[in-house]
């Protein structure tokens, strides 16, 4: 390169360094390339040179140009870049005001808890049944291996309506009436409303009750540990759980099935009653007698059922200590949820 | 039920700690509701004597004490009780000693004198709330002894709930029975006495049983010459430490019989008893009796009685009567032991409303061998403690003893049920450690059932024994192999499902109210006549709920009674009502209820209220759940608005309403005006046949939109405005929009101007213009004859 195209380009980059604009790198290039520029007026000497050296220098001074246009047009864009950016973050809004959408509402507690202990049986291949809330005596009681006046009858305090029928104490009823429907195998859970005379801080005379059956050629009382330890681990996360004898009239054995308190694990407290146990449900093998009222043949199927209530473990999840908060309606306290 | 852990040990020699005990009844089906170790947080604490007892040299109210606690070196206390002299024995705790409080004793100095030691009051050990001085100890009180042993404080008592099929663990021998089991120990039984005595009984008294199969079993033994006073330190103890009130050492005989081996007794006064006999027999129609708790009771021939030569003298196996029972002043006594059949006995207390110890023993069953062994121990125990010359032998009305309860178990079938291999000789042992009779043959057992065992009764009661035993927690972990024919969810519950999860996105909140209803609900709430209860808890919730409605809006109003007017609640649930033949037919619904602003109170909205179209609006979206369409018409409910409400249909079927609630039911000037229900029935919507979809091609022509603006009479119908437009429209109509509403400022009053939006396409061609114009006037001149309406300029 010529001394003087080397001067000048030496110029022409201090100046760019010092440009902080679009209108500069415009100024800049009519400086440099514009008619009046110091290269149309090389390019205009170029006749005055000898003709031996006219096509070197015309050459070293086309380069120049290209270097300068090249140079002024990145600095072009870089400015005109920034500018746009810049004038798109002015009126910044602030970010910390409210966003305006409607505000979601809340399914009750026990809706919530319900679901969830649903769709894990649900994942387990279970089908959701349904029965009626004012029930036949006969399949509250009779076909669940409950005959009248037995004392069994005291464990749940039934509502009677005149009509004869009764408000069902249980989800059992289900079971019969879904016996009657299908034929083995299946698994299936009903989720509903039962009702018991009872009322007090941790007792509502309407609850939710969730009911499972499976019933099978081989379905034992293994596989009702195992599955059950599966729902708890789904529902309580991985914590020990316990099945210890117990009564219930339509299963034969019965058990009840502990977790270790989600509060305390396991130390014991004032929700576990110092036991370091949550009860959680009651379940068995199904007595055969249930399968003699629905017709099946006893020898032939096994079965399992169980049943939980669904009150107290949202009172668990949650932290209620009166369950008559979950029947009050008070917005105040739904939209916690 | 109390059990006392000494009372056990007569029957089982049990080492382990109580917490054990509890745990192993636990796991076998007996809950341990609570231990009480009333002795477990009293350490070095021991008897004292007081051998001097002097003033404190520096305080007036203070006394300085020597009290010799058997250890040869007496101590030195300064005490602040009033109560004490030299000689008395006190409970004294010495330095190191933790009292219940948490109090730790230590060698102090007391106003300058140095204290190793304190004597302590009943409220310092924890026994009662007596603060008044100390605890002055009986003369015969050992001194030096732990003060535990010497209050009998080192027992335990266990609060036991049995479920209802176990009735034979009623007691401290059935509890051992069960314990013996568990812990594979030894169960000793006392050597009973013969029934001997002088005079044989049998001509002393009789006893005829007129209904054998209410009691198949009737005994009584006579013993004279009692002299009914109190009961000795120990029998009164143990009654109190369960809880039973001592009355009379006869009495708290009876009772201690049936807490030791289960069996409930009587004793009569047997000079009271007209011809000094029994007669067991149904009660007559209207026969009285004044019963032990004093109450006059009126009987009827469904109930036992047990009665002498004229009269009822109990109600057999609930309690006796007031006349005929064991005084101070009874000489001689008849005691009976009896069997009565549960049913019976269950429908007499609680048509007597009187459930006793007894009866509810009897409810659940006793153990009809016991009859001779309750008598012969109540004899013996009379004659030890209460002095009574028993008579010879007993009477044992018995015609007809049971066989014993023979059942097969088939140990393939415990295998079967409990998922785990039982050796046919475990199962064996496992039974007979419960008691049970057995015989072996290869893989079958004859099990021979106890008479105590009612709950056993079949193959699978035998299994679930084995089980219990064996212990749950030994049962492997295994999930059910079986395929089961897929079942997907009914219409009505996807239903629900989506309906609730589009109200919660719609700021709803879901509510839970009862499905009772009080019984003075306003009649214009009342949806038919409600189904009553037999036996409500309170007239507030007396009967069945037969729509929704009532309990929104008692939610609604509860809520603005606590300042909250900003409300959006939905319910799903069952109504109730009466069927042709008055059994109860169940549907389920949803219902809605709100007030305050229908946009959320924000920085940038208006606070528009909600309104009845806003309600239509939801309802709508919930029929293109299915999907449907649901129809709204001028509604009557006579709860609502009579202007504001709109009657649901789908088809011909009404489904619900929707409206502004009845300013009648507005009670309270808290409550605001515009508040709004709607309810739906969700049974019947599920089971509308959703419209089929078929995809329509994407357009390919594009769209032409042309704007109409028509005053309308007030009375007019938007519907037959858009009839119109349809018909008038053709094929080529594809949308119309009612973007705008306006009536007021510029307008004939009795108008309201109504826009429409009206989008035209073809399926094949651009349309033009010319094409479109004339179906705009048609349509405008219909509208014009037809309804009275005209263009506006
Ligand atoms: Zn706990």
């Amino acid at each position: 390169m010529s001394d003087q195209s080397e001067i000048l380009w030496n110029q022409f980059e201090e100046e760019r360094r010092q440009a902080a604009s679009s209108k500069d790198a415009e100024a800049l290039r009519v400086k440099y390339l514009g008619k009046k520029g110091p290269v149309s007026a090389l390019l205009k000497n170029l006749g005055a040179l000898p003709p031996d050296q006219r096509k070197a220098a015309g050459e070293a001074i086309n380069r120049l140009k290209a270097r300068l246009e090249e140079s002024v047009e990145a600095l072009m864009q870089e400015w005109s870049g920034r500018e746009e950016e810049a004038k798109l973050k002015t009126d910044l809004p602030d970010p910390s005001l409210p966003g305006t959408a409607l505000p979601l509402g809340t399914l009750h507690p026990v809706t919530q808890i319900g679901l969830e202990v649903a769709a894990i049986f649900v994942s387990m291949g279970f089908f959701l049944a349904e029965g009626p809330e004012a029930e036949d005596e006969y399949y509250n009681f009779e076909a669940l291996n409950v005959p009248k006046h037995h004392p069994a009858r005291d464990m749940q305090d039934t509502f009677y309506l005149e009509n004869g029928q009764v408000l069902r104490t249980q989800t059992s009823p289900v079971q019969i009436r879904t016996m009657e429907t299908i034929k083995p195998p299946f698994k299936m859970v009903a989720l509903g409303k039962v009702y018991r005379r009872d009322s007090d801080i941790t007792h509502s005379p309407m609850f939710s009750q969730m009911e499972g059956l499976v019933v099978g050629e081989n379905v034992t009382m293994a596989d009702l540990k195992g599955t059950l330890a599966a729902f708890a681990e789904k529902m309580f996360g991985k914590r020990l759980t316990r099945f210890r004898a117990s009564y219930f009239p339509f299963t034969e054995p019965s058990a009840e099935m502990d977790v270790q308190c989600i509060f305390c694990e396991g130390k014991g407290c004032r929700v576990c009653k110092n036991t370091g146990w949550m009860e959680i449900l009651g379940c068995g093998m199904v007595n055969p007698r249930v399968f003699e009222a629905v017709k099946y043949d006893p020898e032939k199927y096994t079965g399992f059922a169980f049943g939980m209530g669904i009150e107290r473990m949202a009172m668990q999840r949650f932290g209620i200590h009166d369950i008559r908060l979950l029947f009050n309606s008070d917005v105040r306290f739904l939209r916690q949820f | 039920m109390k059990i006392l852990l000494s009372w056990l040990r007569d029957y089982i020699d049990i080492q382990v700690p109580p917490q054990k005990i509890a745990d192993a009844l636990l796991m076998a089906g007996i809950e341990v509701e609570a231990i009480h170790e009333p002795g477990k947080h009293l350490r070095k604490v021991v008897v004292g004597q007081v051998l001097t007892r002097d003033k404190h040299p520096n305080a007036d109210k203070l006394s300085l004490c020597t009290v010799d606690v058997g250890t040869g070196t007496p101590l030195q206390i300064v005490c602040g009780a009033p109560n004490h002299q030299a000689g008395d024995k006190v409970p004294t705790a010495l330095v190191g000693a933790v009292l219940p409080s948490g109090f730790e004793i230590r060698v102090a100095k007391i106003r300058g004198v140095e204290s190793s030691g304190m004597l302590c009051s009943k409220k310092e050990l924890g026994i009662s709330d007596d603060h008044s001085g100390l605890y002055i100890l009986p003369p015969d009180a050992k001194v030096g002894e732990d003060i535990v042993k010497t209050l009998g404080m080192d027992d335990v008592t266990f609060e036991i709930s049995v479920t209802p099929n176990r009735g034979d663990v009623l007691s401290h021998l059935g509890i051992a029975r069960d314990l013996s089991a568990l812990f594979n120990l030894p169960l000793h039984r006392n050597s009973l006495d013969e029934a001997t005595g002088e005079d044989d009984v049998r001509a002393l008294t009789s006893v005829t049983l007129d209904e054998p199969d209410l009691c198949p079993r009737y005994g009584a033994r006579l013993v004279r010459d009692v002299e009914v006073g109190e009961s000795p330190r120990w029998l009164k103890d143990r009654l109190e430490k369960v809880g039973i009130r001592s009355i009379n050492s006869v009495v708290d005989i009876t009772n201690y019989v049936m807490l030791d081996i289960g069996h409930p007794m009587h004793a009569f006064d047997f000079d009271r008893l007209a011809g000094h006999r029994i007669v067991v027999r149904r009660a007559a129609p209207g026969e009285k009796l004044q019963s032990l708790d004093a109450v006059h009771r009126t009987l009827d021939p469904s109930m036992l009685v047990i009665a002498d030569a004229q009269k009822p003298v109990a109600i057999a196996g609930v309690m006796g009567g007031e006349e005929t029972g064991v005084t101070t002043t009874t000489r001689n006594v008849l005691l009976e032991a009896a069997c009565f059949d549960p049913v019976c006995i269950r429908k007499t207390a609680k048509t007597l409303g009187m459930m006793s110890d007894s009866s509810y023993r009897f409810e659940r069953g006793t153990n009809i061998d016991n009859v001779p062994i309750a008598l012969n121990l109540a004899a013996r125990l009379i004659k030890d403690l209460a002095g009574g010359r028993p008579a010879a032998g007993l009477i044992d009305a018995f015609p007809a003893p049971p066989p014993l309860k023979r059942i097969l178990l088939r140990t393939r079938r415990v295998a079967r049920v409990l998922g785990i291999d039982l050796k046919p000789a475990q199962i064996e042992t496992l039974l007979l450690r419960l008691k049970f009779e057995v015989t072996r043959n290869g893989e079958e057992i004859w099990v021979g059932v106890p008479p105590f065992r009612h709950d056993i009764d079949q193959e699978a009661d035998l299994i679930e024994e084995v089980a219990r035993l064996y212990g749950y927690e030994h049962i492997p972990v295994t999930l059910p192999a079986l395929f089961s024919q897929p079942v997907l969810p009914t219409p009505l519950q996807k239903l629900v499902r989506r309906t609730r999860d589009y109200l919660v996105d719609q700021g709803f909140h879901e509510i839970i109210s009862y499905s009772f209803i009080p019984a003075s609900i306003p009649p214009i709430l009342r949806e038919g006549p409600p189904l009553p209860l037999k036996n409500p808890l309170s007239d507030e919730q007396a009967h069945l709920r037969t729509s929704l409605l009532w309990g929104m809006i008692d939610a609604l109003t509860r809520n603005i009674f606590s300042d909250e007017y900003e409300l959006r609640f939905f319910e799903t649930g069952r109504v109730f009502q009466p069927d042709a033949s008055g059994f109860t037919r169940e549907a389920d619904r949803l219902c809605l209820g709100c007030c305050g602003p229908a946009n959320p109170v924000d920085w940038r909205h208006s606070r528009e209220p909600f309104d009845l179209f806003r309600l239509k609006g939801l309802l709508s979206r919930i029929g293109a759940l299915v999907p449907t369409d649901l129809e709204f018409a001028r509604g009557t409910h006579p709860a609502l608005h009579p202007a504001r409400q709109f009657e649901v249909t789908m088809g011909n079927r009404r489904l619900g309403v929707v409206g502004q609630i009845h300013p009648q039911l507005r009670t309270n000037k808290k409550i605001p005006e515009d508040w709004f229900v709607a309810e739906l029935d969700l049974t019947a919507l599920a089971a509308a046949k959703p419209a089929r979809r078929l995809m329509q091609p994407i357009p390919e022509f594009p769209a032409i939109r042309r704007d109409l603006a028509i005053l309308l009479p007030k009375t007019g119908s938007y519907q037959a405005v858009r009839q119109i437009v349809q018909e008038a429209g053709g094929e080529i109509l594809e949308k119309c929009t009612l973007f705008d509403i306006y009536e007021g400022k510029g307008i004939d009053p009795d108008r309201r101007s109504l826009a429409l939006g009206l989008t035209f396409r073809a399926k094949d061609r651009t349309l033009k213009d010319e094409e479109i114009q004339p179906r705009v006037d048609a349509m405008v001149k219909k509208i014009t004859e037809r309804l009275q309406g005209k263009l506006r300029d």
